[in-house]
Parts: C-alpha cells; structure tokens; sequence
C-alpha cells in the first residue's frame, strides 16, 4: 500500500510539472499585462507585478491605438462564419450519408484533400479576383474565404455523426409522414448536436485565430484582431504592455471555450482518428 | 428511390461542392494563369507571357531552394521531438487516468491549452522571452551560468528557436491523440501481458506502439501538412531572417508576392508548394488508410 502512495505522489509531481512548464508561457504574457512599464524592462526580472495595473488593456480599447473596431470586425468574422459553415456543411454531410450520390467517395475524398490544401497556393489568385470585384478589405470577402477553408472538416465530422445514426429511427419517422426536410430538421439535427458542437467550436476557433488570409485580403476596413496583434512586431521598440494585454484579451475567449467545451474539443481532435 | 429523392440529394450536397470548386478550383486555375507572366502589381504596364521561365528561376533561386530546406528541416526535427514528447506525456496522463487520480481530467485541459492559442500571440509571447536584452529566457540561463544566447538574432540558431517554440506549442496535440490511442486498448490485455512477465518496455513495443499506431500516423499527418505550410510564427517572430535562415516555403511566397510585388514568381512559387503539397498528402494519406479500406 506505502509504495503506491509513493508511486501515486511521484505521478502527481511528475503531471504538475509537466503541466506547469507547458502553460509557463501563458503564465508569464498574463503577469506582464499587468504590470507597469518599469517593470517589464526590469532585470532580473519582476516575476509578480508589484503595482499591477490596467493601463495595458485601457490603452486597447481607447485613444489613437484602440484595437476595439478590429476586435469587432473578428467577432462578427466568426460568428457569421462558424454559422453560414455549419449550415452549409451540415447540408452536405447528410446528403453524402443518406442518399446515394454518384461518386461521393471520390467527391468526399476531394474534399478532405482540399482541407490539406497551402492557405498560401490561393491566397494570392484570392487577393487579385478580390480585388478586380472588390472584395477586397470587406467583411464578406473574408468570411467567403474562411467558409470555404472550413467546409471540408466540417463535412467530414458531420458525415462520422450521421453515420452513426441507427437508420431505424428515420425509417420509422419516414414511415409516419416525415418529409425530408423535417426529418433533418426535427430528427437527426438533435441527434448529431453533439457533432455540431464540434463543428461550431473548431470553426470559430479558425476563424478567430487566422492571420495570413486577413493579413493579405484585409487592409484599413476590414482588418482582423489578429492583423492588429500582429502589427506589434517590426517596430524597433515593441510596446510589449499593450502586447501582453491584446494577447491575454484574444486568447481569454479561446481558454473560456476550453474549459467549458473540452469534451468537444477532444472529440473534435481525436474521433477522425478512432473511429472512422 | 422516387424522382422527388434524387432532386433533393443535390440540393443537400451541390451548395458545398460549388462552393468549393469557385473558392478553391477556380482560383487555382487563375493561379496557373498568372504564374506564367511577369505580373507584378506594383508596375503599371501589362504582364507578359514568358512560358515556365517563372518556373525555371525559382529552381535556380537560392532562397527558394533554401526555404525548402529549411521547410523540410523544421518539419521533420519538430515532429518527432512533438512525437517522442507526447508519447511520453501521454503515458505519464494515462497512468494517472489507470489510477484514477483526481484532478488528471483538469491537468490534462490545463496542459494542452498552448495549443488553443494562436501561433501568431504564441510566437510574440516568445519573442518576449527571447529577447536579448530584456527576456527572461537569458536571465534563466545566467542563473545556471550560461552565456546569453542570440535566439532570432543568429543564423546558426533562429531555426531551433522556432523548432522549439513550434514544439512547445504542439506537442500537447500528440500527447491528445497518443492519449486517445490508448484509452482505446482493452485494459486486459495489460493484465495479460504482465502476468506473461512482460516489462514496461515490452508493453510499450508489442501492446501500445502498434495499436496506437493509426491514430499516430493521422497525427502526424496532420502536422506535417501544418508544418509544411508554417506561416504565423515565423512571420511573427523572424520574418524569415536573419538572412533567410529561418525562410519557409509560405513565408517566402508571401514577401515574393506581397512585398515585393513579383505576383507572377509568388504565384509559380505556390504552384510548386502545392504540387509538393498533393504528393506528400497522397503519400499521408495511402499511408494512413493503405490497406484498410477508405471510409
């Protein structure tokens, strides 16, 4: 019994340490938003801001370098995104999984290459079609795009969901009148909400990350909070308070959905890879 | 199947395949277009056909060629420290699991959020820390006695900087998917295989390797096709220098083509990125679903 407590404390120590290395990044951006200028130039380092303060994210959302209208442009990028993806790809999915369509495996298969496909092989063709019909710098612009880029992993996870839905239920509501429509509507769309969740959550995970498409198709207008984070750097004096601060302000959301959607998040990661 | 069924099937399936063909299909094909001209958007005058002379250059170009280098370089030397890693953590979260400690579900969400955030505020985190003068990377190490080290600053070492930033960042997705892989054996065939007298490392050779293997391969397909088109961190944290010493296939696509405007070279650079792109997946993906059968 000794030695398993032994083993079991050994385990703990191990795991903690692992863990704590692995977020000691994170840790240390959320410490230096808080801390007043001094102390971030400080060496040896100040490890615990000793005067925190606001001032970073005060300065974020106010005055000449307000990053609010490109947080807002993020927003409304995802959303519009992660729900125009989800229904379209859910369309889809259900038509590759309960009807027989010509070819699907080779169609299904195109598809999911094209998830394999460089953003940078199209980005630039995209930058030159957008902007002889200007698209370029505009919000729809930018969610076509992200549409497009995230069809095919969301078709292929909503396919794994319908699959597994037992084909006797829909015959039973087919027997009683159902039409095609309210069938997908009031009997599988409940059953796979699950996998919808998945969809959603790794759509907007996307969608709010992305940089190199918004980099190059968005400018003045448009322009995304990961463009606007990403303009910190090539300065010679990088303001890395208001840095820390954006960075704390764009992965907080990300961390909120982590915790409260894990079991999601790992199914998403992990069920292409089991079962299939 | 009624004639009212074989309308409705499309109407389920064509709005995605559309949809695709003109945002991905179509653009390609315009992509070809361009990369057989001297387009360059920040000259007035029109673009002329030169053939495959694009082409031909980018063999020769010594910075391609260098990206490519260090594309494949980063890749491979990222995935099996990512591989090797989240192997090891991922015994370490499943014995914890087998043990049924409390709290491992919480250390294991904990542990993999690096791999939530975004290359792009991960890799300004660590340009930070690696500061010369200021980051707290160097100040660690001269506690243990160390000189300071020249993370971006050095062509010798910027590429290991981002190895291992890109490793730190990713290594939690291996650890998931090693993770999920052996929750998957069947628990008695550990029994068996101790009261047969195997030891750790026989377990780990003939019972996890090899029933794990598949959610490996797909792991590792993923990442390499990711690091294959790394683009975030190295835009955000080098830019592709000093030199081109940290220069990728994306990034220098990028500078080509949207710094110094040679659209036409950009455009014939992403063409032969993709190409290397549709091979290696075919490869990946024979590899993966070889000799089961696909879907």
């Amino acid at each position: 019994m000794r030695k398993r407590e032994i083993k079991t404390t050994l385990l703990y120590v191990v795991l903690i340490l692992i863990t704590f290395l692995s977020i000691s990044p994170l840790i240390w951006i959320f410490l230096t938003a808080f801390k007043i200028r001094r102390e971030i130039f400080a060496i040896p380092p100040v490890w615990i801001p000793k005067l925190p303060t606001l001032n970073n994210f005060i300065s974020i959302f106010t005055g000449g370098f307000s990053r609010t209208p490109f947080i807002y442009n993020s927003i409304i990028i995802s959303l519009s995104t992660t729900l125009l993806a989800m229904v379209i790809a859910t369309m889809a999915a259900y038509g590759f999984a309960k009807f027989r369509v010509p070819r699907s495996k080779d169609i299904e298969f195109w598809i999911l290459s094209t998830r394999m496909m460089p953003p940078i092989a199209v980005v630039i063709p995209l930058f030159l079609l957008f902007r002889n019909v200007g698209l370029l710098d505009t919000k729809r612009g930018l969610i076509m795009v992200y549409i497009a880029f995230n069809l095919p992993f969301a078709i292929w996870m909503m396919s794994i969901f319908f699959r597994q839905l037992p084909r006797e239920i829909e015959e039973a509501a087919v027997i009683d009148g159902c039409s095609t429509f309210s069938l997908l509507r009031y009997i599988s769309l409940p059953l796979v909400a699950p996998g919808l969740a998945v969809v959603a959550i790794f759509t907007f995970y996307f969608t709010w990350n992305e940089l190199l498409f918004a980099l190059i198709l968005t400018g003045r207008v448009a322009k995304t909070f990961p463009v606007s984070i990403s303009e910190f750097r090539g300065v010679v004096n990088i303001r890395w308070g208001p840095m820390a601060a954006s960075s704390i302000v764009h992965i907080a959301p990300v961390i909120v959905i982590t915790f409260l959607l894990q079991k999601y998040i790992i199914a998403g990661l992990t069920l292409g890879a089991i079962k299939k | 199947m009624s004639k009212n069924a074989r309308v409705i099937k499309y109407v389920f399936v064509l709005p995605a395949i559309i949809y695709l063909i003109l945002l991905t299909i179509y653009p390609l094909i315009y992509s070809l277009k361009i990369s057989v001209t001297t387009l360059n958007i920040a000259r007035p005058y029109p673009p002329q056909y030169i053939g495959l002379s694009n082409f031909v250059e980018l063999l020769k170009d010594s910075i391609f060629l260098t990206a490519m280098k260090n594309t494949f370089f980063l890749t491979v030397l990222s995935i099996c420290a990512e591989f090797i890693l989240g192997f090891i953590i991922a015994r370490f979260f499943f014995m914890g699991a087998n043990l049924k400690l409390k709290g491992v579900g919480l250390l294991r969400t904990i542990y993999m959020l690096p791999m939530m955030v975004t290359p792009l505020v991960f890799g300004l985190i660590w340009l930070y820390i690696f500061n010369p003068t200021l980051g707290v990377a160097n100040y660690l190490l001269s506690l243990l006695g160390f000189p300071p080290i020249s993370w971006f600053g050095s062509t010798n070492i910027a590429l290991y900087s981002i190895v291992l930033i890109n490793v730190w960042e990713w290594t939690p997705f291996m650890m998931l998917l090693c993770l999920a892989g052996l929750s998957t054996i069947p628990p008695e065939l550990f029994e068996v295989a101790r009261i047969d007298g195997a030891g750790w490392h026989q377990s780990i050779a003939f019972i996890e390797l090899p029933l794990v293997r598949r959610v490996i391969l797909i792991g590792l397909m993923i990442r390499i096709m990711d690091n294959f088109r790394l683009f975030d961190l190295v835009y955000v944290t080098t830019g592709g220098g000093p030199g081109s010493s940290t220069e990728t296939l994306s990034m220098f696509t990028y500078r080509q083509s949207f710094m110094f405007f040679n659209v036409g070279y950009g455009a014939a650079a992403s063409i032969i990125i993709l190409i290397l792109g549709i091979i290696l997946a075919q490869i990946l993906i024979k590899s993966v679903w070889g000799k089961e059968e696909y879907a």
